[in-house]
């Protein structure tokens, strides 16, 4: 069977059905309920320290966080998966102190500090259709985080680097701008801990996380 | 379509953790300085009384060393005369064999390091960031960079309690200053108070 009878095979497969379809044309559903579509988002993250990581190392909280994430939100499901990358930065400046061990006493101005840049896969669960203006959903995620702890005594630095795993859960909304549109705004408010232990954090790194954010969806 | 999103978003990632941060920019000199004092716990400080202090700082410089007195050496010495002497020894010539001894040292060492980039390019601003290596002849992989630290060195040592068996002295106190703004004049009393003012158990009266 040559090219030009297959295609001719296809069309007349596909054409009565296709011209069923043709008087409600007008009420087809959005092409974002209709594929599945990709959906960008840049966020911009306010955090406060949770647990031991508050009470023992940094209390203060933080708002040098950004992510950037990309999913995919499946066609005739309520899931949507992705990635995210992202970068976090918690730092807070201790007066003057005299810190004691055994024998040894040192006085410094202490900073601590600690950066992660977090790599993470996530899944949404959407509660509402693809086609509402306001779309909440919960969120899970897991991945690793690229950490570095650095705590100053005055500029002296004491340091500590490590790929940790890391994971968060969260709760969050997207707001479209116009309906059917492609961009929207998306607020998220999220728990997120990553596992790690060394000096002063004995019981991991743990925060809750408020973000804006605003996202662009293409199909 | 999905390829392009996924570069830009990478190119996101990698303009993140490239963003370099110095936290302690914003120190002051007096901030800066960290005092570290270390004791022998077996020493016991209200047996000795009275203390001498060398006549000049020892200046070590990786391995070499000399001695100075420059007018901030000076306010060392003095200041720490002062201090022992608030904490109730007495001052005596070094001939006069005193309990203990004092010894004052600006110590600087030099090293020369080696990154090599695919360990610590997640880190990047760190030494400098950027990737260096270009016209040096290195392999394009290593970054070297060199750096200095000074710092006082001030002892306390144990005439009192000489070694007989092998001719030395033990150290039953010292203190390190470090940080930016050792070499400053005007902090010089404030670092050397400082180091006196966190061994309280130095008092002798």
């Amino acid at each position: 069977m040559n090219k030009t009878a297959l295609i001719a095979f296809f069309f007349a497969a596909a054409l009565p059905a296709f011209a069923q379809d043709a008087p409600k044309i007008y009420t087809l559903p959005s092409p974002f309920d209709r594929y599945t579509h990709y959906l960008a988002t840049a966020r911009f993250t306010g955090a406060a320290p949770l647990g031991s990581f508050s009470d023992q190392y940094i209390s203060k909280s933080s708002f040098q966080n950004f992510s950037a994430s990309l999913e995919w939100v499946l066609r005739n499901s309520p899931f949507s998966v992705g990635g995210e990358v992202g970068s976090t930065y918690f730092k807070e400046r201790l007066p003057r102190a005299l810190y004691v061990n055994g024998e040894e006493t040192i006085s410094a101005v202490q900073t601590r500090t600690v950066s992660q840049y977090p790599i993470e896969v996530f899944g949404n669960y959407h509660f509402l259709g693809k086609a509402s203006n306001i779309q909440p959903y919960v969120q899970l995620s897991g991945g690793i985080s690229i950490l570095d702890y650095v705590v100053y005594y005055g500029s002296l630095s004491n340091q500590d680097q490590k790929i940790a795993p890391k994971y968060g859960i969260g709760i969050g909304s997207k707001f479209l701008f116009k309906k059917d549109g492609s961009f929207g705004v998306d607020v998220r408010v999220k728990y997120n801990g990553t596992s790690y232990k060394h000096d002063y954090i004995e019981n991991g790194i743990s925060s809750l996380d408020g973000s804006v954010g605003i996202f662009y969806r293409w199909w | 379509m999905l390829k392009k999103a996924s570069i830009i978003l990478l190119i996101a990632g990698l303009g993140f953790i490239s963003c370099s941060k110095d936290p302690v920019s914003d120190l002051s000199t007096e901030e800066s300085l960290v005092y570290v004092t270390n004791f022998n716990k077996s020493a016991n400080f209200k047996q000795y009384k009275t203390f001498s202090i060398v006549d000049s700082v020892l200046v070590v410089e990786n391995d070499r060393s000399g001695t100075a007195l420059t007018e901030i050496d000076r306010s060392l010495l003095q200041r720490i005369i002062t201090n022992m002497e608030g904490l109730g020894y007495k001052y005596v010539s070094p001939k006069s064999n005193p309990d203990v001894g004092i010894n004052a040292a600006w110590i600087t060492n030099t090293y020369l390091n080696v990154a090599s980039l695919p360990l610590s390019s997640y880190y990047g601003g760190y030494w400098g960031g950027g990737f260096g290596g270009y016209g040096y002849g290195y392999p394009s992989y290593y970054q070297y960079y060199e750096t200095s630290e000074s710092y006082w060195l001030v002892s306390m040592l144990d005439f009192k309690n000489p070694n007989k068996a092998d001719s030395t002295v033990n150290v039953i106190w010292n203190a390190q200053i470090r940080g930016s703004g050792i070499g400053s004049p005007q902090h010089i009393d404030k670092m050397v108070d400082s180091v006196f003012g966190q061994s309280g158990y130095l008092k002798n009266n």
